[in-house]
């Protein structure tokens, strides 16, 4: 995507040169943390707030190093922790491409579905109609 | 009665995983306050390694790329992103 060619993770391959994904510097097993997203973005959308709280249960995460490349490359930030780092980005030519360091799973239940994943449903739903309509013209 | 959403979980399921359990359970909160039919399917990712993977992966109306890295295929769960990300499949991370 950014034209990283031996793109590595840290878990996986330590001593690479470019570790897009690099060991957070304090693991983020088991934490809650407040989250303010940006205006104007899918997941603010989905939430219909500013600021959310979210848990967490991994240790990586995007290496601060690549962001500019990543912010070029047209993966926008959208949610940053109360330090400024980023729990949340989406793909800004994209209908639905979000992705997160939290796990929106662990929060959701009967009672109160988790509002990005209610989104992400929607998306599912417009897009098996286009692609409904495109395969009838066939 | 519509026909059900088909949502693909990139990831090697593990019943142990209370993330992976939560993304089933997730999945199937969100249908029901839609209400529709959601028939998700988790992807081995060794699977999406394979060279017929977009044959697989264009059956889904959705993808989801699920917690618990070191998956068993990296190249197979980054080649199932690269085709979310390429060919506009809706796509959540998490």
């Amino acid at each position: 995507m950014l034209a990283i060619q031996d793109a590595e993770h840290e878990e996986t391959a330590p001593e690479a040169p470019h570790l897009v994904i690099s060991k957070l510097t304090c693991s983020l097993v088991g934490t809650s943390q407040t989250i303010t997203l940006l205006p104007g973005t899918l997941a603010h959308q989905a939430y219909r707030k500013a600021v959310v709280v979210e848990q967490f249960a991994c240790n990586y995460g995007l290496n601060p190093v690549y962001h500019e490349h990543m912010r070029h490359g047209g993966l926008q930030v959208v949610g940053r922790d109360a330090a400024g780092e980023v729990r949340l980005v989406e793909l800004t030519a994209h209908r639905f491409f979000l992705a997160t360091l939290f796990l929106p799973q662990l929060s959701s239940s009967a009672a109160r579905p988790h509002p990005l994943i209610v989104a992400y449903l929607q998306a599912a739903q417009k897009f098996h109609t286009v692609q409904h309509r495109s395969e009838a013209k066939r | 009665m519509n026909a059900p959403l088909r949502v693909g979980i990139i990831g090697d399921f593990n019943p142990q995983l209370r993330s992976h359990v939560a993304t089933n359970e997730a999945l199937r909160h969100a249908a029901s306050a839609l209400s529709v039919m959601v028939d998700a399917v988790w992807l081995p990712t060794p699977s999406l390694a394979q060279a017929d993977c977009t044959t697989t992966l264009q059956r889904f109306d959705a993808l989801w790329c699920a917690p618990a890295s070191p998956y068993h295929s990296m190249q197979g769960a980054l080649t199932a992103i690269q085709f979310s990300r390429e060919q506009g499949w809706p796509f959540l991370g998490t």
